[in-house]
């Protein structure tokens, strides 16, 4: 009895291992952690439109994305950055033209906690408290407190442009804290008094308080049309423009549609055109 | 006085040693109590009729004809909230206004190529309309009297190009004449108060309540429903009562909280008394109900677990142990086999158990990354696989990982088995291999099934060795073992610290914790049990 | 009963067959022996080649990085920076930081679990030792993200809240979580090496009048020094590689606290950097292969730390031998 059911299970297991259906309809998307939800509530809404597609949404950083489309991983890469010269090189070399489709607009925004009274910081600021040249918010016009920085990990694609935005060439100070999340640092800065941290438009809610930055408050249409210091697009790339019809063509375009931007703005981004 | 002093340093090291196991006992239960406690809600819990509507929507689940009895009681009941904002939205939220003029816009230009105009006066009515747009737009969000003024002066002026004529752009200019009409009235400072505040409290509502009937269904999931639970059902009701403001007590330090009640912002309109109207209908509205979701253990989940349950989850962690156990299961029982019984050759056991107790103490992460150089890029690739983490690499790590347990628990077992069974057979003229197979085998398989029991606990646990090689947050069902798949494991991580959306429903947060926990601790005690059983039974018995 | 109708039924069969073996009959036999001998020879030895094979992969990805950067760099700078446009890999910070909350883990672990272990195995029944050891089991059953999730989301608002910290996610948070989970192993290994003590020794102390205190104080733990030395080893092997709660708890800041005793700063330690950095970098760039690198420095560290402490086992097995 024991034995047929082991060898039941080890057959079934066999079948499935094995059961590598062929015909189906595929579409790999891999890259950055930003994009990704974007990329999420676009599948919700592709497996209603399109039951028999497959969609894969791997979210592992703007870097493997491009390093995944450069060996033809994947068919679409998501990224919160441009191409680096590198990946791009290294792409033309294996053949692969990657294409660039900007879906949505973001906007780093600074957060700190509801109690702080501070409400503007100028970049010069930023730069100051993350490279540890201010370490009290009395310096700042504020209470006299600790600042805990929080920044996310080196690898990902929003550190890479506070990195470009705020830091410039200056290195961030030891004692800055590393979350490796959005959500993990807006849960960080909502229970801590003396926190600040950066994270994408779509975080940006009543349990926190953002900053305006240079005297600019991150919104909707300061962020799209460039006013706020700090926004970037976020990309999608793939291998030559995607063949009229395919799946990969009706997803890079699908921000394009009204229900394509509805989701863009309620995942908290800017859609890049008005419909 | 010396013998006093021993006495008291005796008595004291004993009550402390008590002391260390009462603390270890409490540490279990102060960990374990609310992660139990809170996950268990995500089960039994009073859920309200947007839970009862997201089942049947999502999971096709409940009965529909009492289902629809509730709703219309209950939308009756709303009707007078809807009603009244909409009717003091007309005029003070200018998005809505901007948004209307958006669509009449938008379906303007469909009609126009519906029509099938071309050419020029495609154009110059496209541009024409677009214009018009633009100004109302400035028009509506603008606070300068004089400005609206002018601007509604400028569009009315087309009103009567031909090309406009008995088309929906008419709606614009009727919507313009109505603005300029009520406009007058209404003192322009406090629009954008009232605007704002209405739009927070919109927002709360439609957490609450679920989105208004007569509006377009949301493209997300998690914006179509209100509070299914009670208890989120009243945090909620909180939020629409209550302001929270921070404000400046004292220069020099941190803002204190100041909580107002909503309603002030409102006072002397007609949403004022609808909080009032709100907090006691209330379960009328709702229609709570005590339910038991058991349904959680087999529901997939929308994005970020806001709705749903943990189905993938456990059919993940049930998958990666099986396919970890067709690796260990073997590998470990024939290891063990060899190190209790064929050990004459000292020096190549001592090698192996060195081995073994090298193993046992890899860390973790050590493991995820071997497995991710080994098995994901060189071992899989190497036999025609795709070069990614799957359900396969992660279940080799993972039974890498528990090897040392495995065989650990079989040799004892094994060895366990009194010699006069071995004896007994071997005097009969068995073989060997017969007297393994036939005779200590199974004496010492109850033994050998806790090894398995705790190498499974061990692999549906783990998370540092998959997090490279095979898990994910979120994604479809794995069709075979080239896909990678969600586990309990990594998605109590990713709910924790991964998710915000989880951040808002902490019952299933805790639920997912929960649920591995559960199952970790069902192995756990079941190889308790069985262990306590055989030591009774090696015992004589 | 049952054995004698057994008995009754089954004739025995005539077997004429010559008792010795034929010269093809015994080499068959000898053969399949020692095939035999060897596949299970060949499976089991299959553990071994998967510590090699660990070695090898680990040190195959992280050796390169030593080759390109040095190692003088990456033990002495404390600047890790490793996405930057000139990138610095220095582990100084992330390895004192392993080491830091490991210490402090046991700091706190060790005299509980050296007094429980004293408990279960001198002062209670063998009834209540029977609850007791299930407890500890558990404690060591519960999956390290559990630990983690309870830590992000119950300890760290606690410590916020009552202790006044700027951060609840610090060196304390995860030092505490992670002597919890050191307790079991140590418990476990130091209470055998304790009931492996022979009682002569204890009857011994007691005839001399010593007290219960003095006795296993002066006399006990003394005699089983190495198996205590060897359970705290196992407790550090389980702490320093221990990721997820390090991870989610820590803070991750990438400093060595200063004040050395101030256990309420963040830090990062290798494991955490690791999981943390490994999922967003792209393979074979020098960032992978530095956390390779830092991947030989975990592994050796828990490689030696084995090597101890399975001298410090043998040695307590040899002691209770010799009685």
């Amino acid at each position: 009895m024991k034995k047929n059911l082991f060898t039941m299970v080890l057959v079934l297991t066999a079948v499935w291992v094995c059961n590598l259906s062929a015909a189906e309809k595929t579409l790999q998307i891999e890259g950055s952690t930003t994009v990704g939800p974007i990329a999420d509530a676009f599948t919700e809404a592709f497996s209603q439109a399109y039951p028999d597609v497959k969609i894969t949404v791997t979210k592992n950083g703007s870097g493997n994305g491009a390093a995944a489309l450069v060996d033809s991983r994947c068919d679409i890469a998501m990224m919160s950055r441009f191409m680096k010269l590198d990946e791009f090189t290294a792409a033309v070399d294996k053949g692969i033209m990657p294409v660039a489709h900007a879906i949505a607009m973001d906007g780093i925004c600074i957060i700190v906690h509801p109690s702080n009274p501070v409400t503007e910081l100028s970049l010069a600021q930023l730069h100051d408290i993350f490279t540890g040249a201010v370490k009290n918010w009395k310096e700042l016009g504020g209470p006299d407190m600790p600042i805990v920085a929080i920044s996310r990990d080196t690898s990902s694609g929003t550190y890479e442009s506070f990195d470009h935005f705020v830091m410039r060439k200056d290195k961030m100070d030891a004692s800055i804290e590393y979350v490796s999340s959005n959500p993990q640092l807006h849960s960080r800065v909502k229970t801590t008094a003396g926190a600040i941290g950066y994270v994408g438009v779509g975080f940006l809610d009543a349990e926190v308080k953002g900053l305006k930055v240079n005297n600019v408050m991150p919104s909707k249409q300061t962020i799209a049309n460039g006013t706020y210091p700090m926004s970037r697009p976020l990309f999608l790339f793939t291998n030559g423009y995607p063949v009229l019809g395919t799946m990969s063509h009706k997803f890079c375009v699908f921000y394009l549609s009204e229900k394509g931007q509805e989701i863009i703005e309620a995942k908290g981004f800017v859609p890049v055109t008005k419909y | 006085m010396r013998f006093i002093i021993r006495n008291i340093t005796d008595k004291i090291f004993t009550s402390l040693t008590v002391l260390s196991v009462i603390v270890l006992v409490a540490i279990l239960a102060v960990i374990l109590t609310p992660i139990l406690w809170k996950g268990f809600s995500a089960v039994v819990f009073t859920g309200t009729i947007e839970f009862r509507k997201m089942q049947l929507d999502l999971f096709n689940r409940g009965d529909i004809d009492r289902l629809n009895n509730e709703n219309t009681s209950s939308q009756s009941c709303r009707k007078k909230i809807y009603d009244t904002i909409d009717r003091f939205k007309q005029n003070i939220d200018a998005e809505t206004l901007c948004d209307r003029i958006a669509r009449i816009y938008r379906n303007f230009g469909k009609e126009l190529q519906r029509k099938d105009v071309q050419g020029a006066e495609y154009q110059r009515l496209r541009s024409l309309s677009r214009e018009i747009r633009d100004k109302l737009e400035t028009t509506f969000s603008s606070g300068d009297k004089k400005v609206i003024d002018e601007n509604i002066k400028d569009v009315l002026k087309y009103k009567t190009d031909i090309g406009f004529k008995d088309t929906s752009a008419m709606e614009l200019f009727a919507l313009a004449e109505d603005f300029a009409a009520d406009i007058k009235n209404i003192d322009l400072a406090k629009r954008q108060e009232y605007a704002d505040a209405l739009k927070d409290f919109e927002n709360i509502l439609t957490k609450l309540l679920g989105d208004n009937p007569s509006l377009p269904v949301p493209a997300l999931k998690m914006d179509r429903y209100g509070a299914t639970r009670l208890d989120i059902a009243q945090k909620n009701l909180y939020k629409l009562l209550w302001l929270e403001k921070w404000q400046q007590t004292s220069p020099g330090k941190p803002m204190a909280k100041i909580i107002t009640p909503r309603a002030e912002l409102f006072a002397g309109t007609e949403i004022g008394p609808l909080f009032d109207y709100i907090r006691d209908n209330l379960d009328e509205m709702l229609i709570p109900k005590r339910t038991f979701y058991w349904q959680y253990l087999i529901d997939g989940s929308t994005p970020g677990h806001y709705f749903g349950g943990v189905g993938p989850e456990i059919l993940g962690t049930l998958l990666l142990t099986l396919a970890a156990m067709v690796f260990v299961f073997p590998i470990g029982i024939i290891s063990a086999a060899y190190l209790a019984e064929c050990s004459s050759d000292k020096f190549v056991i001592k090698i192996i158990r060195m081995a073994i107790n090298t193993l046992a103490g890899v860390p973790s992460i050590v493991f995820g990354l071997f497995g991710l150089a080994f098995f994901v890029l060189y071992l899989v690739p190497l036999f025609g696989g795709p070069s990614k983490p799957c359900i396969l690499t992660a279940a080799m790590t993972l039974a890498a990982l528990t090897l040392p347990v495995m065989i650990r628990a079989s040799e004892e077992a094994i060895r366990s088995v009194p010699q006069s069974y071995k004896e007994a057979s071997l005097g009969l003229g068995a073989g060997k291999l017969r007297t393994f197979i036939c005779v200590i085998l199974p004496a010492a398989l109850p033994g050998i099934l806790t090894g398995i029991i705790l190498s499974i606990s061990r692999v549906a646990g783990e998370t540092a060795p998959i997090l490279f090689t095979g898990a994910i947050a979120f994604g479809p069902t794995p069709k075979n073992a080239f896909d990678p798949t969600c586990t309990l494991s990594y998605g109590s991580y990713d709910i924790a610290v991964g998710d915000r959306l989880a951040s808002l429903v902490p019952h299933n947060q805790y639920g997912m914790v929960a649920t591995l926990i559960t199952l970790v601790f069902c192995l756990n005690i079941a190889a308790i049990i069985m262990r306590a059983k055989i030591s009774r039974k090696l015992k004589g018995h | 009963m049952e054995y004698n109708k057994v008995q009754m039924n089954t004739e025995p069969k005539a077997d004429n067959r010559s008792l010795a073996l034929t010269a093809l009959e015994d080499f068959k036999g000898f053969a399949f022996y020692h095939l035999g001998r060897f596949s299970l020879f060949a499976v089991s030895f299959s553990t071994v080649l998967i510590v090699l094979l660990i070695f090898f992969f680990v040190f195959q990805q992280g050796l390169p990085f030593f080759k390109n950067f040095g190692i003088t760099e990456f033990f002495t700078s404390k600047q890790w920076y490793p996405e930057a446009r000139k990138p610095e890999f220095g582990a100084l910070a992330i390895i004192v930081g392993s080491i830091y909350v490991t210490i402090a883990a046991l700091v706190l672990a060790v005299p509980a679990a050296i007094l429980t272990a004293v408990f279960l195995s001198e002062i209670v029944s063998h009834k209540i030792r029977n609850l007791v050891k299930p407890v500890i089991e558990l404690l060591a059953a519960i999956p390290s993200v559990a630990y983690g999730f309870f830590a992000v989301l119950v300890l760290a608002p606690f410590l916020q809240a009552e202790f006044g910290l700027s951060t609840g996610t610090n060196a304390l948070n995860a030092s505490i979580i992670l002597a919890i989970m050191a307790l079991p192993t140590i418990v476990s290994v130091a209470e055998d090496s304790i009931t492996a003590i022979g009682r002569d020794l204890r009857e011994a102390s007691y005839g001399l009048g010593a007290t219960r205190f003095e006795t296993i104080f002066f006399v006990v733990i003394p005699a089983a020094h190495s198996g205590i030395i060897a359970a705290i080893v196992l407790g550090m092997m389980r702490a320093i590689g221990e990721t997820m709660v390090v991870w989610m708890a820590s803070g991750n800041a990438n400093q060595i606290p200063s004040p050395w005793w101030d256990l309420t700063q963040s830090v990062r330690t290798m494991t955490a950097t690791i999981a943390g950095d490994m999922g967003e970098t792209a393979k074979s760039s020098p960032h992978y292969q530095s956390l390779f690198a830092i991947g030989i420095i975990l592994l050796v560290m828990t490689f030696l730390m084995n090597i101890i402490s399975e001298y410090f086992l043998a040695s307590a097995g040899k002691n209770s031998r010799k009685k």
